[in-house]
């Protein structure tokens, strides 16, 4: 029996917030809690999702208790304390407003342990460069919908290639296949949120 | 045959003389108004700017020398008010920043602000009100701005909100049905017309662009979570609206009556790449019955055909579309997982036409070579033609980067199985 872990992979945030809550009282650690009660709870919403048996609603259902309950242990957490799988740059490139996607890997993520810059949408690569350096990041991850902003994605690589800076690239996103990952020379490629959070930890692996 | 009498004739799952194709007669079968003028240009048309009948997508008005160039088996018929609800009247030119000039309304351009290198532009042009729409920099396209007020208060939800946008129609709308209706109707094509107001659920019509002050739930992935924890909100709302729509479809059929041959019922997406957005018990408690009450009254009372455009994966949710009593299924995205098009054709066929699925274009039509296009189009004819069922369309709009030699590719191709 564990209130928190099935607030989350139930997706109740209300619920989420007091569990999180009475796990403080009981004395647990912020890491504890996040590593014992919320990434099993997040990956295990995540294997459903893959298996069919919960789809997009739940997914963000459960990420926004995951958020709900990580804004309350972020600020009792000193930064040496927390111990995170990576920092991912996140953003849908320029000419492109749709978010529903990226913002979706971009929960599942932080839900399953990375530090995440969410850069929103319509992003330049000069700023998804300038954010990766701030933040000392591993990846950069872009998201597009339409097939007339994808080729920006190319745009992107090329610059952080050029750069020499020293971090992996991730797209997503409905029209972008594997194949157009590795034609644009990007490092990972994933299909769903799910999928995206496993290609993350391989790239940085 | 006459474009009517064969869009009747592949409806009713019998095979007509030739393929029937539609360009252009609904939000979801349309054609970008840069690729529209490319097109204008390469059949010796006369050059004059296009008219944007949906500025969302940019889609441009398919003129009847355009349609005739193209062979298109329909004619469109499109609501009084465009996707910003400007009515589509008093129309100017205006150079986008791709640099095409277009013709749109004028109280839209009117309101107009540019910003680094991109628009906005307000519901019913008001500038006094926030944006509700945003065509970035480099985009082909006005994407709708969430306008969600505050937090959702479960305890104060107030389905009235989310059916503000919905109400009985006027004499003057009618009217207009009337007008636009008629003229369609002597083209001798078939008529589709999106009279709206029946679309469940469709995200598109939530986040609300049109409307000045909304209400209720309006955020995109507040409502795709509202369908897992607020099924009774969504039950009550879409049985209202479902009314409302019911009662409208009982004044527009006395009023057009069979001018019309296909009523574009709903654009909701339950489809993603490579998934859906709901279960198939979902898509029978929350959608099917209000789905249902609605073609079935078309189908007791006109001799209208319903149309249900859905993007994605949708292969589990096929059966229950049909169910839910539609005629007519697009985009047909067989691009997406487990949508292939021989078994959509043989476990479907006979149930509910294909509306689309000519080509793909994620890849094929934008990316690919004249000869490929060329390629896909006889394989997909092929399969999707065989014993009627089958309107040819590509799958959703062709967007505006799509290569004309591409477009021209397809429509040759179409003239030659068509001979």
């Amino acid at each position: 029996m564990n209130p928190l872990y099935d607030a989350i992979f139930k997706g109740m945030a209300p619920l989420a917030k007091t569990a999180v809550q009475a796990s403080l009282d009981e004395g647990k650690s912020p890491q504890d809690i996040i590593d014992e009660s919320m990434i099993p709870a997040m990956e295990a919403i995540g294997k459903e999702f893959e298996a069919g048996r919960v789809f997009v609603p739940n997914l963000l259902l459960s990420a926004r208790a995951m958020k709900t309950a990580l804004d309350i242990l972020k600020p009792l957490m000193l930064a040496e304390q927390t111990t995170t799988l990576g920092t991912v740059v996140i953003g849908t490139v320029k000419g492109d407003l749709h978010d529903i996607g990226k913002n979706l890997v971009a929960s599942m993520l932080e839900g399953r342990g990375f530090q995440v810059i969410n850069l929103g949408t319509d992003v330049s690569k000069e700023r998804f460069i300038e954010a990766a350096k701030e933040h000392n990041a591993d990846i950069i991850a872009m998201s597009a919908l339409l097939t007339t902003t994808m080729d920006y994605m190319k745009e992107v690589v090329d610059a952080v290639k050029a750069d020499g800076l020293n971090v992996k690239t991730m797209i997503g996103g409905a029209p972008v296949t594997a194949e157009f990952a590795a034609s644009i020379g990007a490092d990972g490629f994933s299909t769903n949120a799910n999928e995206a959070v496993e290609v993350a930890k391989k790239l940085l692996s | 045959m006459t474009g009517k009498e064969r869009i009747r004739t592949v409806l009713e799952h019998k095979e007509a003389d030739r393929i029937a194709v539609d360009f252009g007669t609904t939000p979801v079968t349309g054609i970008h108004c840069k690729v529209v003028e490319a097109l204008r240009a390469h059949y010796g048309l006369d050059q004059h700017p296009v008219y944007v009948h949906e500025p969302g997508q940019m889609l441009g008005y398919i003129e009847d020398d355009l349609a005739e160039a193209l062979g298109t088996d329909t004619a469109g018929c499109f609501g009084p008010k465009n996707s910003i609800g400007v009515w589509q009247e008093d129309w100017i030119e205006y150079r986008m920043p791709w640099g095409q000039v277009v013709m749109l309304p004028a109280k839209m351009v009117d309101s107009f602000t540019e910003k680094d290198g991109g628009l906005y532009s307000y519901p019913e042009g008001d500038k006094s009100l926030p944006p509700s729409c945003h065509m970035p920099e480099r985009c082909y396209f006005f994407d709708s701005i969430e306008r969600q007020q505050g937090e959702i208060d479960d305890d104060n939800l107030n389905v009235e909100d989310n059916l503000q946008e919905y109400g009985e129609i006027d004499d003057k709308t009618l009217q207009y049905w009337k007008t636009v209706t008629d003229r369609a109707a002597k083209t001798g094509r078939a008529v589709v017309a999106g009279f709206g107001g029946m679309a469940l659920g469709d995200v598109a019509r939530i986040i609300s662009p049109a409307i000045r002050e909304p209400r209720g739930i309006r955020s995109v992935a507040e409502w795709y979570m509202s369908t897992v924890c607020r099924p009774d909100y969504i039950k009550e709302m879409f049985d209202r609206q479902s009314d409302i729509a019911i009662r409208n479809l009982e004044k527009i059929w006395a009023t057009v009556g069979d001018n019309v041959d296909v009523v574009y019922v709903c654009g909701a997406d339950f489809g993603t790449q490579t998934s859906q957005f709901l279960s198939v018990d979902t898509l029978y408690d929350l959608y099917v019955p209000y789905y249902r009450k609605m073609n079935d009254w078309i189908h007791q009372h006109t001799s209208w055909k319903s149309f249900k455009h859905c993007c994605g994966a949708i292969y589990p949710l096929i059966g229950g579309l049909i169910d839910a009593g539609f005629d007519i299924l697009n985009p047909v995205q067989i691009a997406a997982k487990d949508m292939d098009p021989q078994r959509l054709k043989d476990e479907f066929g006979d149930r509910i036409t294909f509306w689309g699925g000519g080509v793909d274009t994620q890849k094929t039509l934008p990316f690919g070579t004249p000869a490929e296009v060329r390629e896909e189009v006889m394989r997909l004819c092929d399969i999707f033609g065989r014993g009627g069922g089958f309107v040819y369309n590509t799958v959703h709009n062709i967007q505006a980067n799509v290569p004309v030699e591409n477009v021209v590719a397809l429509m040759e191709t179409l003239k030659e199985i068509r001979a």
